[in-house]
């Protein structure tokens, strides 16, 4: 039984991975903390779901229409909003994305209804079964697909000119801009992946359960976590993060109760702060406060 | 100007007294607006349908003479503590000391309060919860089923059946409402001789319940309650059918009677049972309506769509509320009718009504409704539903 909850914990935690992602990247980045995250996640899940409701399409199969779209909705935000404010206080940064938050979930309650909604293709809930132990197909492709993105991330990071600027701009932003990046850009684009990578996330996870625009908040401490424990700007730290997450919640629950899992992950939340505020992979460097 | 209002004024008031000898007046105070207008206004719908059909017969009879109708409402804009300020306004400006219940627990908890105090009586059908009914209350009559016994009717309906089930598993989200319908279960559960093998609460609004489903799984239980929310009763499903979970029966308490559950769960949403206060297809018969199925016909005359639990709570009581006035014989003695309400013992669209001696309906039976060829079917209580029900449910596909 210990073998499948901690298999349960990996799957869960990839899908905690992919939404921790995002946000950990534009924190790291651009030092802004989303807090629109979730709320970003939920319009791809509503892609999903609008797609596979009214034209059939196979939930996996509107993946990339949620990327794009969302990462083109992240640009035009961080583009023609986000960077207006983004030489001001970090608290009016997080002003500005909580009032994006309520406007997301108050456009989607009046247009899509606070109705829960959830995506059940005709092969969820098949699952391979081994040695005693389940896996559920649509948890293991979702962990796979967060794992392969993970490493697309990192590559494109480690060795694209577009993401050496990236990781360039989150270093040092002087000296950035004198090899004649533009952090405009950089932030725009940052943004624009984080948006991404969320609508993914939002997108997987119409699959598993079921969202309603007023789950956007739970979401975005979910990514929350995630980028704490992982540390910020760091995809493998994301992932890493958000397996360790899955993992906690998944034996916690087994070991002291399912009521107490929230209480548990929030407390290593907090104590990880205190030992190593970095995350377990953040470095010094990342993700200081530059303003 | 003002002069005018106010003489205006008067003489309306003058009109309005002189018209209500010939007339009983009831108050409500009903969320109107704020955040449960809907509910609110459903069960306002419910009055007013019932204000119609009552007065069309030429109102109600008492002591062989017959009064018409009116009823006076407030708006509490969601608020409790308004409701129970507007409710003493109608008892002490507006002198009504018939009062038709608000929605929703809280709200009926503030202003049951305020008509205990000054000797007004209220019959509700919108609130749930069991702390109304222990405050040594003797002028307030409530016609929903309690939380803590949402479940029984399932757990009755299911205890004969063949194959007979003898294990139970029972989890439930950790908000107080769930906790209550979850700990009423476990007892009645163990009062008929069910055998409990998980006993389980979780987070409210959980996004992953696998740990839970793989410890039921290693149980293997015949009957799988779930107690919580739409969300966590997908997640629930869901990760059943992953994990190979086939219980003889799956039951929840919020979720099915939902239309949005088989949208969300498509095929897998098939031979789950749930529990309702009150559906439109169960066969009562009625004393003002007729039947059940006349209520919602003419419900559907009068807006233009179906009724719902609410709107049919709010027409039952005050249902209720008439029939205790004409066997009292009076509608001014508050004491009569309240003895009336106590012997109460009929048939109504809401079902079989009696009331304890707390004023919380008793013998009332729960609606079990299962989902079907992807409809929702009342199956229980089974002289008044309108299919049979499948047992055990197949495994998943």
């Amino acid at each position: 039984m210990i073998l499948q909850i901690l298999i349960n914990g990996i799957l869960l935690g990839g899908f905690y991975a992919l939404i921790g992602v995002g946000f950990s990247l534009v924190w790291g980045v651009t030092n802004i903390i989303n807090l629109a995250h979730g709320a970003i996640a939920l319009l791809g899940s509503y892609i999903t779901y609008y797609m596979f409701q009214n034209l059939h399409l196979d939930p996996f199969l509107s993946l990339p229409f949620s990327f794009i779209l969302l990462f083109i909705f992240g640009y035009l935000i961080q583009r023609y909003i986000m960077n207006y404010v983004v030489k001001a206080q970090i608290f009016m940064l997080l002003i500005l994305t909580f009032g994006i938050e309520i406007f997301l979930v108050n456009f989607m309650t009046t247009f899509f209804s606070a109705d829960f909604r959830s995506v059940t293709p005709t092969y969820a809930g098949s699952s391979m079964e081994f040695a005693g132990v389940v896996v559920p197909y649509i948890r293991f492709v979702v962990f796979v697909i967060c794992l392969v993105v993970t490493i697309i991330m990192g590559l494109f990071l480690e060795k694209t000119w577009i993401g050496k600027a990236i990781r360039a701009t989150s270093l040092d932003l002087e000296a950035a801009m004198m090899t004649g990046i533009s952090p405009r850009k950089i932030y725009s684009l940052t943004f624009a992946l984080g948006s991404g990578l969320a609508g993914l996330a939002g997108s997987l996870l119409s699959l598993t359960q079921a969202f309603s625009p007023n789950i956007a908040g739970g979401l975005t401490l979910r990514a929350f976590i995630v980028a704490i424990l992982g540390g910020l700007g760091r995809v493998e730290g994301a992932f890493l993060g958000g397996v360790m997450l899955g993992i906690i919640e998944t034996l916690s629950s087994f070991y002291i109760g399912e009521g107490y899992k929230n209480a548990i992950a929030f407390g290593l939340m907090v104590f990880m702060l205190i030992v190593k505020p970095s995350g377990l992979l953040g470095r010094k460097y990342y993700a200081e406060v530059k303003h | 100007m003002k002069k005018l209002c106010l003489v205006i004024l008067f003489i309306v008031a003058l009109i309005t007294n002189s018209y209500a000898a010939d007339k009983i007046v009831f108050g409500a105070s009903l969320s109107l607006t704020g955040k449960l207008a809907k509910e609110g206004n459903l069960v306002k719908d419910g009055y007013e349908l019932w204000k119609e059909v009552v007065n069309k017969k030429g109102g109600i009879n008492v002591g062989g003479k017959k009064y018409l109708v009116d009823i006076k409402y407030y708006d509490d804009e969601s608020d409790p503590n308004r409701g129970a300020k507007l409710v003493e306004k109608l008892i002490t400006e507006d002198k009504i000391k018939l009062i038709l219940g608000p929605y929703g627990s809280e709200s009926v908890f503030a202003t049951s309060a305020i008509t205990e105090k000054y000797g007004a009586i209220m019959v509700q059908g919108g609130a749930a919860a069991d702390k109304l009914y222990t405050r040594g209350f003797k002028n307030l009559f409530g016609i929903y089923t309690v939380a803590t016994e949402y479940m029984s009717d399932i757990l009755e309906m299911l205890k004969d059946k063949d194959p007979k089930p003898s294990t139970i598993a029972i989890v439930y989200s950790n908000d107080l409402f769930s906790t209550q319908v979850a700990q009423g279960a476990k007892a009645k559960a163990q009062s008929l001789g069910y055998n409990i093998v998980l006993f389980q609460d979780y987070p409210k609004g959980t996004q992953d319940l696998s740990t839970v489903i793989v410890q039921i799984k290693s149980k293997n239980p015949d009957i799988i309650i779930g107690c919580g929310h739409f969300q966590d009763t997908i997640v629930i499903v869901k990760q059943c059918k992953d994990y190979k979970v086939n219980p003889k029966a799956l039951a929840f308490s919020v979720g099915p009677t939902l239309p949005d559950f088989v949208d969300s769960l498509k095929g897998d949403s098939e031979y789950i049972f749930g529990a309702a206060q009150w559906t439109k297809s169960l066969k009562y018969k009625d004393p003002v309506f007729g039947s059940n199925a006349e209520f919602v016909k003419l419900f559907k005359a009068k807006y233009k769509e179906d009724p719902n639990y609410h709107s049919a709570g709010g027409a039952a009581a005050a249902v209720i509320f008439q029939r205790a006035i004409e066997k009292a014989g009076t509608f001014t003695d508050i004491a009569k009718i309240r003895e009336a309400l106590s012997k109460y013992d009929e048939e109504t669209l809401f079902g079989k009504i009696r009331f304890d001696s707390t004023g919380k309906v008793v013998g009332k039976s729960m609606a079990v409704i299962q989902i079907l060829k992807g409809t929702q079917v009342t199956v229980y209580p089974e002289a008044v539903a309108e299919g049979k029900m499948v047992y055990p449910k197949p495994a998943w596909k």
